[in-house]
């Protein structure tokens, strides 16, 4: 497990090697073994045998992370602190004997994986493409416990640290180094032990700034006015920016400002007992579920039709170079893609080239890619008005205005010079793809790939298969979009497939909250205080008032008898004859002043006059949380989405359904599915039948399964 | 019931609250030297027949530090049978110790008492003692505190109120204040302050400025804009949903000034007062300290007034003049709606806005304003209330004997 090495120079090169697993991790188990080792080295150093350590590891990352399986199971709150201050001592042991202790970090560290250089004295890390530095606890809702926030807030200041561990960033060994995370980074392994083996030589003692008597904090104290007002600014941001929903990045910030009083000991046992706190929080439980195992689940292939063959996409053919499709083109390229991209004419084709090249130097410009890589990823790219380069493609993409015919003209026009075994996607929100596969010679290599914009941001794709698309196409298309780093969900074609028509009903849900007569304030703010990333108003405003009409009408067509109105049609119809159709047309429920919202309509309370002054802001809240959840289950029972995992995943980062809840199947199993159900069927009373609780459910409640 | 009365009352001048400020130079100890002197010698005060000392101090610490009301005792040379007692009710400590010697001697627990507040705003700047409620992100989060400026916009958000009706009241203070002033309205309270050889450091109240007007007033920025978008908008948004957004209209012009002084008032029973021949000028007829919701924070003087004039067995048109601190304009125009007062018998003589809010301070000096121009007017009754932090309130009533 921990491989021994001493030098002539009398320095020792420890090297973790975890036993039956791929990577190393912190766990009981390791901080165990290091006890006899530590305990040697002690001897060593008092026999004045030994210089430095150095600490490295053989497996391809350095290490990965802490016990994920292990907190997320635990539910006791002395086993969980205690737990915390096991791995405190064991890297307590690690930086005070007096023996200077280089980390050579020679792959990616994250989480406790990087607490423990933090209680190394000297960081050097290989500056390797795939490296990644960083603490992202923060994202699965629990923070550092084994004194990681006390270091690093010593390091950096309360401010600095507090950024580093909200944000949950996972930095490159050279962001880390600009950052302050790591002190010097390496081209190569040999290069990283000989700098660290010099680095000893010229430094026989090992402290702690910490652990000099007198040191100070940078940035100052919270005892000083000036920390203080800063303090009081960032936490101001802090509520805005998390609305008291997210207990870690609360806890992190508490922590740091408490830790910032206290010495360096008790300041770590603090934070113990705000890990303890965390890793019991539902909230942590939640987004654990959501973003690690759901997510994981996702990425080993799980929704992946079987028994096809890894597809690897050598080049790919995409119509159409507006925002949308040099956005893939982006993507495709940075991820040694082979690109493309076609127009109507050369010069708009190569408009949409320079379009890819502006996002690729803005990613330059924020250090997530090098001159290089640029340069690289640009000459991936060319720009044709020719068809017939689609030739030598293994897929086309076709990202053309939404309009059924131009959309089929150019599907024809690209098949035509298309092989057999070659596939083709349209990226389309709101057409069908059963009726567009018809213009593709091989209805079975048709399928639908609805990405959303920015398309450098968001990180979700929905697969969409037609009633003809075959498993293999579907495989394919999986590959595709994981090989350009998004996540793919399958998703059955049906109007607004699955995000969309989620989202069309919390839209709908705070739209006749007007109707009832809610001050339009409140359904923004109650929307915005439930966790919700926009409110409605301003959503459908931004989206076109005509969008969320159409899909309703679409519905309607679909579904025919079963399709139930949804109040809220009514006022868009209104917002529809007062010509009030959104952001684009500077006039929504929103006025628009230079393209930016200058306050309400003041024709929204002549309308819709405000007659509830008696309102119970946490039942807002929840209705529009249920209405969601509902509407997805409804989804999930017509196989629209057909795993718990997609679900979920497609709800946080397709619409922005609240991470502290798990996405929106996990809100059932929080809420308790017996009361989920009972409460659902009280606003079925009160608001009508769109809050009937769907069959699948109540057969759940009745077996007493969860999501 | 034994009641308490009002002997005397008296106060420094207001120096502007920062270095550039006359009393900058003079300790806050000095100040209080000051109107103790003053009290001493204006009603030939044997000083060991004084029972108790109440100084309010919202920031005390360094030159207002560890006690200053017992080191104010023993630096003026008053008799050392006197306990002295600092206490914080932040806006309202002033008025807090003024009530609190009331209802020791109306529990026949003392006979005389001395009560009154000092702030140095210009040598100990506000929050200069931290605390959780501002300071300490676990606490901050879980209580909703926000700073009292995005509270007052708040209030103005809420009633509606606009940036011209804010600066029409700021100019309304100035006005009256100058008028004050310039007729010498405050020379029975104000004392000035002297350095040891006998020289004067002033004797007026400085913040004043006469050259206000409606142009200059509309030309002042937003003072709490950029912290209430950084975040605390968000937190009266929590709080009052309804508001779509918080508008930002307190400025300089239109809030209260920073400023350094002190204040102190002789209070006792008209037993004791007879027997040292002391006059009583009023007496106090209630005393109330309330807390409402703690973002909005500065709409307190309301509840507390209703409850002052219930206590009193009184109503509102029982008050012959009202005195409500001006903190910023918008929770005085609420006050006002609220308890429906005429606009000439509320702060007739101006206020924080113009003269200055030297925190401690404040409430006696309001208190000796107020009984002042009920004297020059010839009224009976008055309505002394402030506005507090984290959402308290204070009001007391007093009647001319």
């Amino acid at each position: 497990m921990i491989r021994y090495k001493k030098d002539t120079d009398n320095i020792v090169t420890l090297t973790l090697d975890m036993t039956n697993r791929k990577t190393n991790i912190i766990n009981h188990e390791i901080s165990q073994a290091f006890i006899p080792v530590l305990q040697h080295l002690k001897e060593e150093k008092a026999k004045g045998q030994l210089r430095g350590l150095i600490l490295t590891s053989d497996k391809k990352t350095f290490l990965a992370g802490g016990d994920l399986d292990y907190l997320y199971k635990s539910y006791s709150a002395e086993e969980i602190f205690n737990y915390s201050q096991n791995m405190q001592l064991f890297f307590r042991d690690l930086e005070r004997p007096g023996v200077p202790v280089v980390a050579a970090i020679n792959g990616t560290a994250l989480g406790s994986g990087f607490e423990l250089p933090f209680a190394c004295h000297y960081r050097i890390a290989i500056d390797k493409n795939d490296t990644l530095l960083g603490f992202p606890e923060v994202t699965l809702g629990i923070m550092p416990g084994s004194g990681g926030i006390i270091r690093l807030l010593w390091l950096l200041g309360i401010e600095k640290a507090y950024h580093v561990l909200t944000t949950g960033k996972k930095y490159s060994p050279k962001e880390a180094l600009a950052e302050g995370l790591i002190h010097e980074v390496a081209k190569d392994k040999d290069e990283m032990l000989q700098k660290a083996k010099n680095w000893l030589m010229n430094h026989p003692e090992g402290r702690q700034q910490w652990d000099i008597k007198g040191a100070k904090i940078p940035g100052g104290s919270p005892k000083n006015r000036d920390t203080a007002k800063k303090i009081a600014s960032l936490t101001a941001s802090h509520i805005k920016k998390y609305r008291y929903n997210y207990p870690a990045p609360q806890a992190i910030l508490n922590t740091l400002v408490e830790g910032a009083k206290l010495d360096f000991d008790t300041a770590c046992r603090i934070e113990s007992r705000n890990f303890t706190k965390l890793v019991l929080s539902k909230e942590s439980k939640n987004m654990t579920k959501v973003f690690w195992y759901e997510l994981n689940s996702i990425r080993h292939d799980k929704s992946r039709p079987k028994g096809f063959g890894k597809f690897r996409p050598r080049k790919i053919g995409i119509i159409g170079s507006g925002q949308m499709g040099s956005g893939i083109a982006t993507a495709c390229a940075q991820n040694g893609i082979d690109v493309i991209l076609k127009d109507v004419s050369q010069s708009v084709a190569e408009r949409g080239k320079n379009h890819a090249e502006k996002n690729l130097e803005f990613l330059v410009k924020n250090n997530k890619l090098t001159k290089e890589e640029k340069y690289k990823a640009i000459s991936k790219i060319s720009a044709t008005e020719d068809s017939a380069e689609f030739e030598s493609c293994d897929l086309v993409i076709e990202a053309v205005f939404e309009n059924q015919q131009i959309k089929e003209k150019v599907t024809k026009e690209a098949a035509k010079h298309m092989d057999e075994y070659s596939f083709f996607a349209s990226t389309t929100a709101m057409l069908s793809i059963d009726s567009l596969s018809s213009s593709f010679s091989k209805a079975g290599n048709y399928i639908g790939l609805r990405f959303f914009i920015p398309i450098g941001e968001h990180p979700l794709v929905e697969v969409v298969k037609g009633p003809k698309t075959s498993d293999e196409t579907i495989a394919r298309a999986f590959d595709f979009i994981k090989k350009i780093k998004k996540t793919p969900i399958i998703v059955k074609d049906n109007p607004g497939f699955y995000t969309a028509r989620v989202q069309n009903v919390y839209l709908l849900e705070g739209i006749v909250m007007l109707q009832e007569g809610f001050p339009p304030a409140i359904i923004e703010n109650a929307c915005m205080m439930a966790g919700m990333p926009i409110g409605p108003l301003s959503k459908a405003d931004n989206m076109s008032l005509k969008v969320v009409l159409d899909a309703e009408r679409r519905a309607a067509e679909i579904y025919g008898k079963k399709y139930i109105i949804h109040p809220a049609v009514g006022v868009l119809q209104i917002m529809e004859k007062e010509e009030r159709t959104g952001r684009f047309k500077g006039a929504g429920f929103y006025n628009y002043t230079n393209g930016k919202i200058s306050g309400f309509w003041e024709g929204l309370t002549e309308n819709f006059p405000t007659t509830q002054k008696d309102f119970n802001i946490e039942q807002l809240k929840e209705r529009i949380i249920f209405a969601q959840v509902l509407e997805a289950v409804w989804c999930y029972q017509e196989r629209i989405v057909s795993s718990v995992e997609e679900a979920n995943i497609g709800s946080v980062y397709g619409w922005g359904f609240p991470s502290f809840k798990g996405g929106v199947l996990q809100f059932v199993n929080d809420y308790g599915i017996d009361n989920f159900i009972k409460k659902a069927k009280e606003l079925e009373l009160e608001h009508g039948p769109r809050f009937i609780v769907p069959k699948l459910l109540r057969q759940m409640a009745e077996k007493g399964e969860v999501f | 019931m034994i009641d308490a009365y009002i002997f005397d009352a008296v106060r420094t001048p207001r120096g502007k609250g920062k270095q550039t400020g006359s009393l900058y130079e003079a300790k806050p100890i000095q100040l209080l030297q000051t109107v103790m002197d003053a009290i001493q010698k204006r009603n030939n005060l044997d000083t060991k027949n004084v029972n108790d000392l109440f100084i309010g101090c919202v920031t005390p610490l360094w030159d207002q530090g560890a006690n200053i009301a017992k080191a104010a005792l023993l630096y003026s040379g008053w008799d050392q049978s006197i306990p002295g007692m600092q206490l914080n009710r932040f806006c309202a400590s002033g008025l807090e110790s003024v009530n609190m010697a009331a209802m020791k001697i109306r529990a026949g627990w003392g006979n005389l008492v001395l009560a009154g507040g000092v702030e140095s705003m210009s040598r100990v700047p506000m929050g200069s003692d931290g605390g959780p409620l501002l300071y300490d992100p676990a606490v901050v989060s879980k209580t909703g505190y926000i700073p009292q400026g995005v509270s007052a916009d708040l209030i103005a958000s809420i009633e509606g109120f606009s940036r011209e009706d804010l600066d029409q009241y700021a100019l309304q203070s100035q006005q009256r204040a100058l008028h004050a002033q310039q007729n010498g309205y405050f020379n029975n309270s104000i004392i000035p302050v002297y350095d040891e050889n006998g020289l004067l450091i002033l004797d007026k109240d400085e913040c004043l400025r006469p050259e206000t007007n409606m142009g200059g007033l509309n030309a002042l920025q937003a003072s709490f804009e950029e912290i209430g978008k950084m975040g605390y908008d968000a937190v009266g948004h929590s709080k009052y949903p309804f508001l779509d957004h918080v508008n930002h209209i307190h400025t300089a012009g239109n809030s209260s000034d920073l400023a350094d002084g002190a204040s102190l008032v002789l209070l006792g029973s008209k037993e004791k007062g007879e027997k040292l021949g002391l006059k009583p000028r009023a007496r106090i007829l209630s005393a109330v300290t309330i807390c409402v919701e703690p973002t909005i924070m500065l709409t307190g003087p309301t509840p507390a007034s209703l409850k002052a004039l219930e206590y009193a067995k009184m109503e509102k048109k029982d008050i012959d003049l009202w005195e409500s601190n001006e903190a910023f304009s918008a929770p005085v125009l609420k006050y006002q709606k609220d308890m429906g007062i005429d606009n000439d018998k509320l702060n007739v003589n101006g206020g924080a806005i113009a003269l200055g809010h030297p925190l401690g301070a404040t409430g006696a000096i309001l208190l000796g304003t107020l009984l002042d121009e009920l004297e020059r007017r010839d009224l009976s009754t008055g309505l002394v209330s402030l506005c507090i932090g984290g959402g308290m309130g204070i009001a007391t009533i007093i009647e001319r004997v």
